[in-house]
């Protein structure tokens, strides 16, 4: 009762006006970055944080949630037109969307996955809202010893099971690591390796890393690596799904938020493996199996309905360790920490106590931005399609006028762009020789705070280390660290494989 | 699945350099100033934690590509691919352009710096009309401009410097 009556105010903030306006803003620009391709909704959030900066705090959480959503669905469109995915997690929809729209069904391949986004993020919000508060309790037991083992289970989980190699995840969480150490250091007061320079002493900003390595290193990639491929775009259809596509989509649209939603909200990070699982699970239930990619058919609406529900509702799961522990598990939502980080709120379980107000009418305005979504990209979409009409010189050369514009506003100092450069071009290394990018992201917001823990844990235990033993949750969390290391070599040895390459 | 043993030179930079950052790390940590007071775990502590790791990993990186190359690349024949035609050039004027508006950004302004950007790196995309293009760059940054300083309050440098 105390939830509904939270969640009450908080739509009662987020339903005013002037709130409204600045949700559908925030959708209008999310979806026009979003949709262009290449770009995911990482970049697309980081592109477009200065813009909420002046905005007050309940006006800038709406835009958020609408940048996020439209972000989001700009993704879907660009992988089901044109076959680009812009984050790995689209790639499923790539595959079935893009060969429905090939087959002349482009509209309902679009529609079935906005409202599958929509009906699979109003239904982990509902969980959200049910779940978090009581995890948020539960956090508030937590100390730091165990937080210590939190962060590193996520460490491990986002680097080492995704991707091809472990070593490679490894590789790109140092690099994290790395950038993370420098600036000061809270609790000693010691400047580290800052070598002088002062930009350096405030440490890097975590959008900053994100719009180097997606923006700068991916126009720097695609030129030196990419021929320009006659991309075919795809004629838009009517959206209308048929009774058939409705009986098809349904099912599919509630197992994938089923699927995705704890995915999104234990600490293992990102939207694959859901995704994945998804769709692998529409192939094996379905009673279409000939319409999929695999036998050549024309294109699966469930294999588009079912991964984009599990993407969505694991987005929105990956918000529950975000607000009640204040761990970011995925790049986005690294990106989403730097934002409340902007507007002074330190995610963390006394978020719900301190800021209970803002944390109810960000709740609100997801189950508000949802819909928002429907009524104005579903109408919109022919817009979007336009965009993608843009030459491809004046698209590049656009997003990286924007990725200047977001990084230079953030501190004004032109040293940031430079850096940017460097970043850029360490960007396109990764990328060639297949780096995954999260770890660096998470890795940089997470070695911090697991360095704090770690002292914090040591200090109450006086030094002694064995407390990471000695204390059942935090050795069980260690402990479960320690499978999920060794799990993936194990299968691997075994010739199973955790991804479904085509 | 054998592989016809080879080094791959760029992969072997990518873990020497990994290598390299750890021994920075560790030679940083190790200049650290001395703490005051009680302390329980030193500053040093966890960067040369990292220091470890990085080089770890980064010697590990190199044994693969010693012994034939990064295992499970996407594109198994990815080692032997290369730049395509024009590819290097267009990533220069890319290059350039950012380098320029990082350099030039307080100096002629935020619009002309942006507008200079927005010409390059669609020279490196491939278009041939920088007149045109430097127009829709400052068209473009233009709004931008004001949008940013008029209505959302965020100061971006001078549209042009004064004494231009």
């Amino acid at each position: 009762m105390e939830i509904l009556s939270s969640l009450a105010v908080g739509f009662a903030a987020a339903l005013q006006p002037i709130n409204l306006l600045w949700g559908f803003i925030g959708c209008l620009l999310g979806s026009a970055i979003g949709v262009l391709p290449g770009i995911g909704p990482a970049l697309t959030v980081a592109l477009l944080l200065p813009i909420t900066a002046k905005v007050d705090p309940t006006g800038a959480l709406i835009m958020f949630a609408g940048i996020y959503y439209g972000a989001q669905f700009g993704g879907s469109t660009t992988s089901i037109l044109l076959n680009t995915p812009g984050e790995s997690s689209s790639m499923v929809t790539a595959l079935e969307g893009n060969l429905m729209a090939r087959n002349g069904r482009a509209g309902p391949a679009l529609a079935t996955a906005a409202i599958g986004s929509c009906v699979a993020g109003t239904i982990a919000t509902l969980l959200l809202t049910l779940f978090a508060p009581v995890v948020a309790t539960l956090a508030l037991k937590f100390g730091p010893a165990e937080y210590f083992a939190i962060l590193v289970l996520s460490f491990t989980t986002v680097s080492a099971v995704l991707g091809a190699s472990m070593l490679r995840g490894f590789a790109s969480l140092g690099v994290g690591l790395v950038i993370g150490l420098i600036g000061l250091d809270s609790t000693s007061g010691i400047a580290r390796y800052t070598w002088e320079v002062p930009e350096l002493v405030d440490g890097i900003e975590v959008v900053l890393v994100a719009v180097g390595l997606f923006a700068v290193g991916e126009a720097l990639y695609s030129l030196l690596y990419q021929k320009e491929e006659a991309v075919r775009r795809h004629r838009l259809t009517s959206l209308w799904m048929t009774r058939d596509d409705w009986k098809r989509s349904v099912p599919a649209w509630l197992r994938g938020t089923m699927i995705g939603f704890p995915f999104g909200s234990i600490p293992a990070g990102g939207a694959e493996i859901p995704t994945f699982l998804s769709y692998s699970t529409e192939r094996k239930l379905s009673k279409h199996p000939q319409d999929f990619a695999a036998s050549k058919g024309e294109g699966a609406i469930e294999g588009v309905a079912g991964p984009e529900a599990a993407n969505n509702a694991s987005a929105t799961g990956s918000l529950v360790p975000l607000l009640t522990l204040g761990i970011p598990t995925s790049a986005t939502a690294a990106i989403l920490l730097a934002a409340f980080q902007n507007y002074n709120l330190q995610p963390g379980p006394m978020l719900f106590q301190t800021s209970s107000d803002l944390v109810w009418t960000l709740v609100a305005s997801l189950y508000i931005g949802n819909v928002i979504l429907l009524v104005l990209n579903l109408p919109l979409v022919g817009l979007w399609v336009k965009l993608l009409q843009i030459p491809r010189p004046y698209l590049n050369a656009g997003i990286l006028v924007f990725a200047t514009i977001g990084v230079y506003g953030m501190r004004h100092s032109s040293f940031d762009l430079l850096l940017m450069l460097a970043i850029g071009w360490v960007g396109v290394v990764m990328r060639r020789f297949d780096f995954p990018v999260a770890p660096v992201i998470v890795g940089m917001l997470l070695g911090p705070m697991a360095e704090k823990q770690l002292r914090n844990a040591l200090s109450i235990s006086q030094g002694d280390w064995m407390v990471f033993v000695t204390q059942p949750i935090a050795a069980s969390i260690l402990a479960l660290t320690l499978v999920v290391l060794v799990i993936p070599p194990l299968l691997h040895a075994r010739g199973i494989k955790l991804h479904e390459d085509d | 699945m054998p592989r016809p043993s080879k080094v791959v030179l760029t992969q072997l930079a990518v873990g020497t350099s990994l290598i390299l950052i750890s021994g920075v790390l560790a030679y940083g940590a190790f200049r650290f100033p001395p703490e005051m007071g009680f302390v329980i775990l030193s500053a040093y502590v966890y960067p040369y934690a990292v220091a470890a790791f990085v080089g770890c990993v980064g010697l590990l990186l190199s044994y693969q590509a010693i012994t034939g190359g990064l295992r499970n690349l996407p594109d198994h024949d990815d080692v032997a691919a290369t730049t395509i035609p024009g590819g290097k050039a267009g990533a220069a004027w890319v290059t350039v352009g950012l380098l320029g508006v990082a350099l030039l950004i307080e100096v002629i302004g935020f619009v002309l710096a942006a507008g200079l950007l927005f010409a390059f790196s669609a020279r490196g995309f491939g278009s041939r009309r920088p007149v045109r293009d430097l127009a829709i760059g400052i068209a473009l940054t233009l709004p931008i401009y004001w949008l940013f300083n008029a209505g959302l309050g965020v100061s971006l440098p001078h549209l042009i410097n004064v004494w231009i």
